[in-house]
């Protein structure tokens, strides 16, 4: 029973670490519906992690029972083992633990350092922006005295909102509150949070491309899932086209460009953005996004299954 | 009672608008219309120390000067905004990252092409 388990998660784990991100990054059906998608790729993560250490432990412990609810009781309760224990139980028990270390750590560790880089920029900002300084369409927003046109928010229990000088004289009105509303749905959605895992694999897992390509889908996700809830609170004759025309005179304007060669890493994300504003395709049919939906729940319980069922047959 | 952020920018201020480094009961003087107490001013430098945006002399009393100019903490905060650090944008949520030439080019003739056509494959 017990190697057939192991060799099934493992097997999900490879097809995890690999073929699944990849059809998942290239494929075209998350444009129409990033919350699906979001839910998709947490979903993979999640799968992911828990069915390579679940194979580890699974092989690990083999010796100590038939099941890894009763071998992991028998291990921690200091059982003797009923078979004999060779070198590779230990390597593969090593392995899921220094693995299991390394995922959670370094995700406390992102964590602990994003906080403590937002208190260096909310302490910056509080020392260099005058206040009294916000304009009429974002009374609530700082404003930071620079040529360059930027937007951005910083999450976290103090929320800041911040528009630069330049992106204040480069957009009208309509356009600026739609880049207000982009950035209030990021903090209201707390999409920093649904990124923050995906920042600290790829830190943690430099040598798998997945973790990479995650780590861009999800980035690039939330942005469209924020382009989309504040086309919802935007009034106005056509809030896709102001939203739209935002965003390129934001990345047209003085400082906003970076020399060709220095990026690549963004490169094409913005123009989907602005291609799914302007030419919206159909959202996803109901069917689509339940199969969607359907498609993460099963692949975590996939591997749950996997560790637990055994122990109930 | 003001809060101690608003104090901070206050004596920051001050310190930018003096001509060298100034004394924490110099300060306090010229901070007279707040009515601080000198261990208040006190509370107020050594958390702008730690935060880094004052440094101190060994003159006896110490005598107290920003680190850099408001312009020069502004360009540092902007250097990281529009930076390129891996996790920039789990720190930030920025509306748009930067783009190449090439790609403002294009994105400009999307926007104006959008009425004719907006079939956009890839």
């Amino acid at each position: 029973m017990l190697p057939a388990t192991a060799l099934a998660l493992a097997v999900l784990a490879a097809l995890l670490a690999w073929p699944v991100p990849a059809a998942l990054s290239r494929a075209r059906w998350p444009r129409r519906d990033p919350v699906a998608a979001l839910v998709c790729w947490q979903a993979v993560g999640l799968a992911g992690g828990l069915s390579i250490i679940g194979a580890l432990l699974v092989h690990g412990l083999a010796p100590w029972g038939d099941s890894l609810p009763e071998a992991w009781w028998h291990w921690v309760t200091r059982h003797p083992a009923e078979q004999p224990v060779r070198g590779d139980h230990w390597v593969a028990q090593t392995l899921a633990a220094v693995l299991a270390a390394e995922l959670l750590g370094v995700l406390v560790l992102s964590w602990v350092r994003t906080t403590r880089t937002r208190r260096r920029h909310r302490e910056l900002l509080e020392l260099v922006v005058r206040p009294g300084a916000a304009t009429s369409p974002a009374a609530d927003s700082l404003l930071l005295e620079h040529p360059a046109p930027v937007a951005f928010c910083i999450p976290g229990a103090r929320p800041l909102l911040v528009l630069s000088s330049g992106m204040v004289a480069e957009l009208d009105d309509a356009q600026l509150r739609a880049v207000v509303a982009h950035e209030r749905a990021h903090l209201r959605e707390r999409h920093h949070l649904l990124l923050l895992p995906f920042v600290a694999w790829r830190a943690a897992l430099p040598v798998l491309p997945a973790a990479d390509r995650a780590h861009d889908a999800v980035r690039d996700l939330v942005e469209m899932r924020a382009d989309d809830v504040a086309l919802a609170s935007l009034t106005g004759p056509d809030p896709r086209r102001t939203l739209a025309a935002a965003i390129v005179a934001a990345v047209g304007g003085p400082g906003g460009t970076v020399p060709a060669g220095a990026l690549a890493v963004t490169g094409g994300a913005v123009a989907v953005r602005v291609r799914r504003l302007l030419a919206p395709a159909e959202p996803l049919s109901r069917a689509g996004r339940g199969g969607a939906l359907c498609g993460a729940t099963a692949l975590l319980l996939l591997p749950t299954l996997l560790l637990l069922l055994p122990a109930l047959v | 009672m003001a809060s101690l952020g608003e104090l901070e920018r206050a004596v920051m201020e001050r310190l930018w608008a003096a001509d060298g480094p100034v004394s924490a009961p110099e300060l306090r003087d010229r901070l007279a219309d707040r009515g601080l107490a000198l261990t208040t001013v006190h509370t107020v430098l050594s958390r702008l120390e730690q935060k880094g945006f004052v440094v101190h002399d060994e003159a006896r009393p110490r005598r107290f000067a920003p680190r850099a100019t408001r312009e020069e903490h502004a360009a540092e905060l902007m250097s990281e905004v529009l930076g390129q650090a891996a996790d920039r944008q789990a720190v930030l949520a920025r509306f748009v990252g930067s783009v190449g030439d090439d790609e403002v080019r294009m994105l400009r003739a999307l926007l104006a092409g959008a009425d004719q056509d907006g079939a956009g494959t890839r």
